[in-house]
């Protein structure tokens, strides 16, 4: 063992100012992508409030085939838009905090939302009793797409949901906990998948100025991504349950959603956005 | 009682020292006005001030025919984690081997980290701070039997006792801590040191490894040693000295009897200087074994729990001598030591070099500690050593309070012999032809 000589050398390196990498993008060119994505987002709130009323009406009438039918294909327009929704954590909780968000678990009394519905609907096979909370999740989606509707997107959220989207992938939908009743996490994992690709795709010409390899990587892992989702999809549309997925095709999914959680925590900075 | 003798005064002057926290290297500066401030200073020290060492420049060299890691001694933190490759082709793997050589090296030698754009996340998990501390680490790198599975080419040049652990009669294995594609053992002298390394390893390699678990363990410093007193194992969460019975590491005739695969032996020719690692991770039951009765601890193990002595010695070195003892009237012929290590002729022939960290993970369901022994060794012959070593122990006493849950066994690659070589280069050259290049 020897006592490194670098040490004190070393320190030196900090006296190095690091330059910014990035020049900033000009504000002008972000007007463009994001209020397009603004376009997106209010397009799937809308198809998130119709599937949500059809799906409670489901809920409601006590027609447990068409409620379980419905509950994944509705949260897929949610899932797709979340870092937008998160900006108002108090619907994000009630709308779609799962079971593990709260102490007391399924008898917490703040236990709403779509986990929730899922649990009766997939766990206890009935509707029963879930009447209030269907209409609770219907308002509460309503009161989502008036609040959005009045947000002016800040482009550094908008950049950042990309990668924002890709954690929730990693945290949650590798492991397949989202939907650990009705297992149909693949819908919600390619909510995400598409909702982050759609801020990179709405962003391509900036990004590939800065760095068009950079671009080309992003792209490739999301193509590998979508072809392995592709083998779990069904005729008519959906998705094979999440326990279906095998073993070699989640480990090869995690290789490029945690490269793509990686590279797209960089897109705010190559953007010049703080 | 050896452990403190508060009739020697010398030693209660050094422990005074150790509970200053100063230990041996605030000796070696009594006198100088560092120490004099330091002496001063320590009673008045703020609640977060950090805890201060002065082994946080000391650093393994990482080149040499073998890796570190293994015959370095063992300092205080230690963690196992074991990997699933993602490569999806040679090229894919030779990219993991060359970048894990490159942060490895650069971990184990330390240095300022590069500053970037404070736009873009920085490159560094920041928790050593700007310059990162060697502190005595060392990332010690190996694989797994699937490693040679159909995906890389690399079936027909596996080692050749190399296989997945299989569960002996007294393991209950858990799926999520057993096995894997490679596994990377870091030591160093602070849990923070391995933590850093692991995160900066995750971060540099996200398609090409995934965590498939990790251990973490430690071993408690001892007392520094009176002039002239024998050397001391640390001690298990079973009370006990483990590794007494140790070949010296320090001999290198006999780590390359015993540990590493030689030239000549019947391993592929690109396995020489590696070695065999086995891991285990084998829970104890702590609140039995607290309720169990001294002697039966001891005729259980083998040894005088306060000195770490055989039944028929004074000290934790001496050899037990079971000639005298052929019906186990003094060391049951059941006893851990004595079925792990007969100490005859055929014994020799399957020592083993162990590393072992105590770990403790939390409680489990019935309110029961988690805690037990992350049980490391090495071999250069894993049937002989290990795998023969634990089938005599199956049905000891002890398995009473042991249940091995997880580990796995793995091949440490040969070491990294100067800036031209890297991890695994004599894996990939031995198998690479131009057919499989380009599969």
């Amino acid at each position: 063992m020897k006592k490194s000589p670098l040490a004190l050398l070393l320190t030196l390196g900090l006296l190095q100012t690091p330059l910014a990498a990035f020049a900033a993008t000009a504000p002008l060119d972000l007007v463009g992508p994001v209020s397009d994505y603004k376009i997106y987002v209010t397009e799937q709130i809308d198809q998130l409030v119709t599937h949500t009323q059809q799906f409670t009406d489901a809920v409601k009438k006590g027609d447990l085939a068409t409620a379980k039918k419905l509950y994944a294909p509705t949260r897929v327009y949610y899932e797709s838009i979340e870092p937008i929704a998160e900006l108002f954590s108090d619907l994000d909780a009630s709308i779609d905090s799962r079971v593990d968000d709260h102490e007391k678990g399924v008898t917490a009394e703040d236990f709403t939302g779509f986990h929730r519905i899922e649990y009766a609907l997939f766990h206890e096979n009935s509707t029963k009793g879930q009447e209030a909370l269907a209409d609770k999740l219907n308002g509460d989606v309503k009161d989502l797409q008036t609040r959005v509707a009045g947000l002016t997107f800040p482009p550094d959220k908008v950049v950042g949901g990309a990668a924002a989207l890709l954690e929730e992938v990693a945290a949650t939908k590798i492991s397949g906990e989202e939907d650990r009743y009705s297992h149909t996490d693949l819908y919600d994992f390619q909510g995400n998948i598409d909702g982050a690709k759609k801020i990179v795709d709405l962003f391509r010409p900036q990004i590939a100025a800065q760095d068009k390899a950079f671009a080309d990587k992003v792209d490739k892992n999301f193509a590998t991504v979508d072809k392995i989702l592709a083998k779990y999809k069904t005729k008519d549309g959906g998705f094979e349950t999440y326990d279906k997925v095998k073993e070699n095709d989640r480990k090869a999914l995690t290789g490029p959603v945690n490269t793509l959680a990686e590279d797209l925590s960089t897109l705010r900075g190559k953007l010049g956005l703080d | 009682m050896k452990d403190f003798d508060p009739t020697n005064a010398p030693v209660s002057a050094d422990r005074r020292r150790v509970l200053l926290g100063l230990g041996v290297a605030g000796a070696a500066l009594a006198g100088s006005s560092l120490s004099g401030n330091a002496l001063a200073a320590a009673p008045a020290a703020q609640v977060t001030e950090a805890p201060h060492s002065e082994k946080t420049q000391d650093h393994n060299e990482f080149h040499g025919i073998h890796q570190t890691g293994i015959v370095t001694p063992r300092p205080t933190s230690g963690m196992v984690v074991s990997f699933d490759v993602l490569a999806q082709d040679r090229d894919d793997l030779e990219r993991l081997f060359r970048t894990l050589n490159n942060r490895i090296e650069f971990l184990m030698t330390g240095g300022a980290v590069p500053q970037v754009d404070p736009k873009l996340p920085p490159l560094d998990s920041g928790i050593l701070g700007p310059v990162v501390i060697p502190d005595n680490l060392t990332i010690t790198v190996s694989v797994g039997a699937s490693l040679f599975d159909e995906r890389f080419g690399l079936e027909a040049i596996k080692p050749k006792r190399l296989i997945r652990m299989v569960g002996f009669p007294n393991d209950a294995l858990e799926a999520d801590c057993c096995h894997g594609d490679l596994s990377l053992q870091f030591c160093s002298n602070t849990a923070d040191t391995n933590i850093h390394a692991l995160r900066d390893i995750v971060k540099n390699l996200p398609d090409l490894l995934l965590v498939r678990w990790k251990q973490e363990g430690s071993v408690p410093p001892q007392a520094p040693l009176k002039p002239g007193q024998p050397a001391e194992s640390a001690r298990n969460f079973l009370g006990f000295r483990d590794g007494s019975a140790n070949p010296d590491s320090n001999d290198k005739k006999l780590m390359d009897q015993l540990v590493w695969v030689e030239p000549g032996s019947d391993e592929p020719a690109w396995a020489v200087n590696g070695s065999y690692q086995a891991v285990r991770i084998i829970r104890n039951f702590v609140e039995r074994w607290d309720r169990t009765p001294l002697q039966e601890q001891q005729s259980i193990i083998g040894r005088v729990k306060t000195t770490g002595a055989p039944m028929d010695g004074h000290t934790e070195t001496d050899v037990p001598n079971y000639d005298k003892d052929p019906h186990g009237k003094l060391t049951k012929m059941d006893a851990h030591i004595r079925l792990a290590n007969p100490r005859d002729a055929d014994a020799m022939k399957h020592r083993i070099l162990r590393r072992p960290f105590n770990y403790s993970n939390g409680v489990k369901s019935n309110g029961q500690l988690d805690m037990g022994l992350l049980f490391i060794c090495y071999q250069d012959d894993l049937e002989k050593g290990f795998i023969a070593v634990q089938t005599r122990l199956n049905g000891e006493p002890l398995e009473e309070y042991l249940k091995p849950v997880g580990g796995g066994y793995f091949y440490t690659l040969p070491g990294v012999v100067n800036e031209n070589d890297f991890l695994g280069r004599s894996l990939l050259a031995a198998s690479a032809t131009p057919s499989t290049k380009t599969a």
